[in-house]
């Protein structure tokens, strides 16, 4: 550093001495200097890494599938041309079934041959073949009209490392079998038994002197007492249904099987019988024949089962090649010789000429192969499925429509036999001719798309593709639906509401408090104002839900007359205050008007309490609970309150424009002014008053009737609620910020409007409004990005019912609720996780999209204020 | 704009405008009364709001008198009036009523009164609370033998005393010795809270320890890769430590069972108003009073118990009765925590905008930035905390330094510290405006004098601007607490539970618990509120974990506020 040039004369006999900065302090600056700078920059980088950390939380659920490994393999195939395929668990074993009963069994990685018992078929070769969904229970039906139960059992168990038995032959990956069961290794040392059982009951007799052509079973009840149902078809075109009852003897412990059996109503003479379906509660029976038509059975009344309906489900020169049940048994997937692949759902139809009102409809059609498809296999654990054809296998999901995976030719996969492993990480292909094919897939999210999470999704049940937000549910074979839109219309309808209520208020208190207040008022108001921003959030949900949400119940229709007359009586008392002489108003004016201005809203708020049973008398048949049902009452009284506002303002609007000679001329004459004003403010009312009440009148009998729109079924927790208390949470933030903006509009505006003679509410409407107009704007702006993220609030005043409706008495589900309530429960990178994760993605994109548009705004704003 | 002056001056007759007064519109006053009242109706909105929990706050802890209400039909009902409300019974009920009380319903448009009365004995009624129409209502009595009994289980039990077991010593109403069972309440109360100690803290203690052996002989395992002779050593030193910690276990086990032994000595048969009686051991009674035959002082007395026993005991009942001191730990140790990794990262930043960086589109990034921080909703902040410090900064600290307790989480859950990052994420831009208005209001002046004389700008920044800055600084972090305290909905999600057996700081070492989950008086709130039984039950609670809460809060907000004043005061004098 260099000394100071000072003056010869002052020079002290010291000489200057070398001054170097010690290396510490450089040292210390360098440092400084970089973490600060470093720090200051990691906050662009906080923002942009928590947005594309849920980002990479949520892509994955817009992959699609991919394989992570395929071999296949030649098999020793002792089951003939095999009826069923079916691989364990754990994809360790391959077990094939033949039409007589002869089951082979192999490691699947290496193909080495296992030795197993045969089913047990009396000699007899199988006419007809079904199974359940998990593959266990199997019902064979033969030439002589019997049929047979037979069960397998892929049995695992876990052993530890040390207690494998001796002797065993070295397959591949450390699994070893003693040529019945493979032992194959699993994480921790341990070694897991697969082995394959089999059992057969005894034939039962079902038709008489005719072969069975087509067999569906079920299993369902309870383990301790399941029941068991099939339909069947013989080759004389007999249609059964037959449920199967197995008591246990308990001193014998021999079974006994009971059947009984109930013939359906016929098919047509000559059907070709493809396929028959049952569902696991024998409720309904689908007959299939080759050329695509179904026949349905309801079967709801086994005593009276009825042909509810008959339909074609493929083109005129397709065949049938596929038809099953996905998981859950009500989307039936029906696939052709043209390549065709369609998702029927079974629905009620009130045009339904059907014996039971219900229809077959086709909500899905899925992407069509280019050859006939020959195999179908579904999943057992979502609506997945394969479909095979001499082309490839294409792994496809039945609700999102898309197909996950096209997994191209192999030369075994054109046979018949697909299926998606238990666990659907796995798809094995059987083509006959001794080779099996294995794909190991990873499909973590085969449910969603853009599609079905942005889109309208057709889920089974439903009546019509819908927007539809349920993520857990009892059953197994429940499908969650992830649609984000009833959740962002949710965040949409609380926001709206929330600042309908709370942009008015803010506002209006920010003009007041900037330029009507004296100073010393203004100290004080503006804290108490802001103090509602330090409210917890948890504290005002708390109030609103439990407290707030029952009196709101009961006092609705005062709290809806409440938004009238706490208005008119504010105006009422405006008038008044204008009648008063001159020298009086300003003696008051100031702290004396405000008490004065209070103690009208706090009568306002008294009127209304006191008025609103009677009000509920008139206008909505004495309970506005049943009126919003739209039980009673009629349409004309709310749409009268909606209008009455509106009419009110342009009357006032129009009378402002409208200069009335006379009326100013008895204003001169008689030196009253303030009554004058009245009687003419007196008349615009009741002219608009009638004015609205004719338009409802008019609107009402065109039809027009608010309930079932922005009014409805009544509920605890609703969004008229929930606005209010957002209320407390928005109304600060807007209130600060225009206050703010307001306040900082240069004095020298204010003085030239004032010194022109404008009043101070010409000076504040035409001057410093338009000024500061857009701080105002990014102060709604921001308060809106609250809105929007709030979560306690309406996690707890909401009711959190995901539906898309505008109803302002009924609740709603957030995106933010949403992801509070559910995302403690989801498992970490499941679906749901996930897609939570979108949802938190969505709401960060819509707060940030609002505050960034809101902190341009306000930068202009601030260049233009310092213009000015 | 020009004002609309076409009324006030018109060209033609000047002089006679003048002396006409403003034209009543232009005045607008009807608007101005519209402005008034939307300001009116803001500040009674906050009015109302902190009346309605102070209120309720300050008053749940006064014992109220217990009325026995005869009905008409012949029912005998005691509890505690708890509030009074209008409702609209249904049609069929009004029906069945006499003429008369129907024509008053009537003319009141269909309204009735109702009062709900707490009438406690829940294990008796299945119910602690019931509404009565006022109707139904023959007469009301507050006779003075009836106490109400706090109990550690099933709530409160309104009724008489029968008679009491005092160790072999029994007495019948109206012969009971109160000093006596006063002073054998106190002593089983005190074997209870003995009791208490020995099993909450020191068998947690014996058991953590055997916890903490087993673990290290799993370490060890895991570095031998299986059984081996290092292996088979720190086996049976484990065993042997085992052995003995065990031991210690069984001799504190005993030690408490004698005590509780003792405590089933004393015993009191109290009545309900109907006549069912209930034994019970005394020292299951936390506190009992004849509501009716109180003093003032005996009233105060038992209110202060009252709020001696929230403030510093842990909760019981679902968390609906008892204190609420973990929360209050938890939701203190929580935002200190915060404090401490806001603070740099807060201040570094505003240092950078302020003092370091020119200028430009950078800056004017990093303020959109900011910006931005403050305005991402919390939940999303919760959302990032779950997924990045618990789930991957945590898991990826469970693999390297905690192998031995996987497949549990130790980090890699919610916890402490997990919420504490995510608040100070959640509050930077809180102490980063201040901040920079902190640095702003120190004269440039100084700086350039502290330059001038030679000062690196590091030793400027550290010597000069920082302590003129701090209480700037202080206000920002005390902002931010507030902020913080008050936030519910990202913990949720990143560690705080409704019930948290241990404290996130206590006697065993590491004495700080990071990965701990905590409990939080805003959560409280929240599962008292709307996850329990019966949310009526829970709603005194309730009242007064929020009026604890909006104190706590409102004093942090004061504090910054009072700061910034002296600050303002300081500076505004400094710069002219």
């Amino acid at each position: 550093m260099q000394a100071p040039a000072t003056p010869k004369s002052q020079t002290a006999p010291i000489r200057p001495k070398a001054r170097v900065t010690r290396r510490s302090v450089l040292i210390a600056d360098r440092v400084a200097d970089w973490t600060i700078r470093i720090g200051g920059l990691a906050i662009i980088l906080a923002v942009f890494g928590i947005m594309i950390f849920l980002l990479q939380v949520a892509i994955p659920l817009f992959l699609g599938a991919s394989v992570t490994g395929h071999f296949q393999r030649d098999i020793a195939n002792g089951a003939g041309n095999p009826r069923f395929v079916a691989v364990d668990e754990y994809n360790t074993v391959g077990i094939l079934i033949g039409d007589d009963g002869r089951v082979s069994a192999f490691h699947l990685p290496t193909g080495a041959a296992l030795t197993v018992n045969n089913l047990d078929f009396g000699g007899g070769v199988a006419t007809a073949a079904s199974r359940t969904l998990d593959w266990r229970d199997m019902a064979f039906g033969f030439a002589d009209g019997h049929v047979r139960f037979a069960r397998l059992d892929p049995t695992a168990g876990v052993i530890a490392g040390d207690s494998l038995p001796p002797g065993l032959t070295r397959l591949a990956n450390g699994d070893s079998t003693d040529g019945k069961v493979v032992y194959a290794a699993a994480p921790g040392g341990q070694y897991r038994r697969i082995g394959v059982g089999v059992a057969t009951d005894a034939a039962q007799p079902i038709a008489e002197g005719a072969a069975i052509v087509a067999i569906d079973y079920r299993v369902g009840g309870t383990i301790e007492r399941p029941s068991r149902a099939f339909v069947t078809v013989d080759s004389k075109g007999v249609v059964r249904l037959s449920s199967a009852e197995t008591r246990m003897n308990l001193l014998t412990g021999a079974a006994r099987t009971t059947i009984t059996t109930a013939t359906l109503p016929p098919l047509p003479v000559g059907t070709q019988v493809a396929r028959v379906l049952l569902t696991a509660n024998a409720d309904q029976a689908y007959v299939a024949d080759a050329g695509g038509t179904v026949y349905r059975y309801d079967t709801r009344n086994l005593n009276a089962p009825v042909l509810a309906e008959t339909v074609d489900l493929l083109p005129r020169d397709a065949r049938l090649s596929a038809f099953g049940f996905l998981i859950g048994e009500q989307s039936l997937m029906v696939a052709g010789t043209d390549g065709t692949v369609a998702g029927y759902f079974r629905l009620q139809r009130e045009s339904a000429s059907t014996g039971d009102g219900y229809r077959l409809i086709r909500a899905h059609d899925l992407e069509p192969h280019a050859a006939a498809v020959t195999g179908f296999g579904a999943s057992q654990r979502g609506k997945m499925f394969v479909t095979g054809t001499a082309d490839g296998l294409w792994i496809r999901h039945g609700t999102s429509e898309q197909t996950l995976l096209k997994l191209s030719h192999a030369e075994s996969a054109g046979g018949r036999h697909v299926l998606l492993s238990p666990r659907d990480d796995g798809v094995f292909a059987f083509g006959g001719d001794g080779k099996v094919d294995f794909w190991r897939v990873s499909i973590p999210h085969p449910e969603t798309t853009l599609k079905t999470i942005f889109g309208q999704v057709w889920y089974e049940g439903y009546s019509e593709p819908g927007y539809t937000w349920q993520s857990s549910a009892g059953t197994d074979s429940f499908e969650a639906k992830l649609s984000l839109i009833p959740l962002i219309f949710g965040t949409i309808k609380g926001t709206v509401y929330a600042l309908l209520f709370a942009v008015p208020v803010a506002l209006l208190a920010a003009i007041y408090t900037s330029e009507f207040l004296n100073r010393r008022a203004r100290s004080v108001v503006k804290p108490a104002m802001e103090m509602m921003a330090s409210l917890p959030s948890v504290v005002l949900g708390f109030i609103a839900a439990l407290i707030l949400a029952p009196i709101v119940e009961t006092w609705i229709a005062a709290v809806i007359l409440a938004v009238v007359v706490v208005p008119l009586s504010l105006l009422v008392a405006a008038h008044l205050w204008q009648i008063l002489p001159i020298d009086w108003a300003l003696r008051l004016d100031g702290v004396p008007k405000l008490l004065m201005i209070f103690a009208t809203v706090a009568l306002g708020v008294y009127l209304a309490t006191l008025l609103g049973p009677a009000f509920e008398y008139v206008f909505f048949a004495g309970d506005f609970r049943a009126w919003v049902n739209g039980s009673t009452g009629r349409a004309t009284p709310f749409l009268f309150i909606l209008l009455f506002p509106v009419s009110f303002l342009a009357a006032q609007l129009a009378a402002e424009r409208l200069d009335l000679p006379w009326l100013r001329a008895i204003a001169d004459r008689t030196r009253k002014d303030g009554v004058v004003a009245m009687l003419r403010w007196l008349v615009l009312l009741t002219g608009s008053a009638a004015i609205a009440y004719g338009i409802a009148e008019i609107l009402a009998a065109l039809g027009a009737d608010l309930r079932g729109g922005v009014v409805g079924t009544y509920v605890q927790r609703n969004t008229l609620i929930v606005a209010f208390a957002m209320g407390f949470a928005v109304i600060p933030i807007i209130y600060t910020i225009a206050e703010d903006a307001l306040n900082s509009v240069p004095e020298h505006l204010r003085a030239a409007s004032l010194a022109c003679g404008g009043t101070p509410w010409q000076t504040a409407t035409r001057v410093i409004l338009p000024t500061a107009m857009s701080g105002v704007f990014a102060g709604i702006m921001v308060g809106m990005g609250r809105a929007v993220g709030e979560t306690m609030i309406v996690v707890m005043a909401a009711g959190n019912t995901p539906i898309l409706d505008w109803n302002v008495f009924n609740g709603l589900r957030a995106l933010s609720a949403n992801i509070a309530v559910e995302l403690p429960e989801s498992v970490k990178d499941g679906t749901l996780y996930r897609t939570l994760f979108l949802a938190a993605l969505t709401l960060f994109v819509m707060t940030f999209v609002i505050n960034t548009a809101a902190e341009m705004i306000r930068q202009r704003f601030r260049k233009r204020a310092f213009q000015l | 704009m020009p004002p609309d002056s076409g009324h006030t001056f018109t060209t033609s007759g000047a002089a006679r405008a003048t002396s006409r007064p403003t034209d009543l519109r232009a005045r607008g006053e009807p608007f101005l009364w519209g402005l008034g009242g939307a300001l009116a109706f803001g500040v009674m909105m906050v009015a109302g709001l902190l009346l309605l929990v102070l209120w309720n706050g300050f008053a749940t802890f006064y014992p109220r008198p217990i009325h026995v209400v005869t009905l008409v039909n012949g029912d005998v009902i005691a509890g505690e009036p708890t509030r009074t409300e209008d409702f609209r019974p249904p049609a069929t009920e009004v029906a069945a009523l006499p003429a008369a009380v129907r024509a008053g319903i009537e003319t009141n448009l269909g309204f009735a009164d109702r009062t709900l009365y707490r009438t406690g004995n829940f294990d008796l009624y299945g119910d602690d609370f019931r509404w009565i129409t006022d109707y139904a209502v023959a007469r009301v009595a507050t006779p003075p033998d009836l106490y109400l009994f706090e109990r550690l289980e099933w709530g409160a039990f309104i009724g008489r005393i029968k008679s009491v077991d005092l160790a072999g010593a029994t007495f019948y109403a109206g012969g009971i010795p109160l000093d006596r069972l006063v002073a054998a309440h106190d002593e089983a109360r005190r074997r209870w809270r003995q009791i208490r100690e020995i099993e909450h803290d020191e068998i947690g203690r014996v058991n953590q320890q055997i916890e903490s052996e087993r673990l290290a002989l799993r370490k060890v395992e895991l570095r031998s890769g299986g059984p081996a002779t290092d292996y088979a050593d720190a086996a049976r030193r484990t065993d042997a430590r085992v052995v003995t910690l065990t031991g210690e276990y069984e001799g504190l086990a005993a030690r408490a069972a004698a005590l509780k032994a003792e405590n089933a000595r004393y015993t009191i048969t109290l009545t309900e108003i109907g006549g069912r009686e209930k034994s019970q051991n005394l020292a299951d009674i936390v506190r009992f009073y004849p509501a009716n035959d109180l003093s003032v002082l005996a009233r105060l007395g038992v209110y202060f118990s009252r709020w001696g026993e929230f403030l510093t005991a842990e909760p019981r009942e679902a968390n609906t009765e008892g204190g609420v001191l973990p929360a209050i730990f938890g939701t203190f140790a929580m935002t200190l925590l915060m404090v401490v990794a806001v603070a740099p990262f807060g201040v570094m930043t505003a240092l950078y905008l302020r003092e370091y960086a020119r200028q430009g589109r950078l800056v004017s990034i990093v303020r959109i930035s900011v910006n931005n921080l403050a305005g991402v909703p919390s939940i999303v902040y919760g959302v990032f905390g779950l997924g990045f410090f618990a789930y991957i900064v945590g898991g990826t600290i469970d693999q390297v330094f905690f192998p031995e307790r996987l497949p549990n989480p130790t980090f890699g859950t919610g916890g402490l510290l997990w919420s504490a990052l995510t608040l100070a994420l959640l509050t930077v831009p809180v102490v980063i405006v201040a901040t920079e208005e902190a640095l702003a209001a120190v004269p440039r002046s100084m700086r350039e004098g502290s330059l001038a004389c030679g000062a690196s700008k590091w030793q400027t920044i550290h010597r000069i601007v920082l302590p003129r800055a701090m209480p700037g600084i202080m206000t920002g972090l005390i902002l931010a607490m507030a902020r913080g305290a008050g936030e519910v909905a990202p913990l949720m999600l990143v560690g705080v539970v409704k019930l948290a057996p241990e404290l996130p700081i206590d006697g065993i070492f590491p004495y700080i618990h990071f990965e701990r989950s905590f409990m939080h008086l805003g959560f409280h709130i929240y599962d008292v509120g709307f996850q329990s039984r019966n949310s009526e039950a829970g709603k005194p609670m309730v009242f007064v974990t929020t009026l604890l809460l909006i104190a706590l809060v409102a004093l942090m907000n004061a504090t910054a506020i009072v700061v910034r004043n002296r600050l303002k005061r300081k500076f505004v004098g400094g710069q002219f």
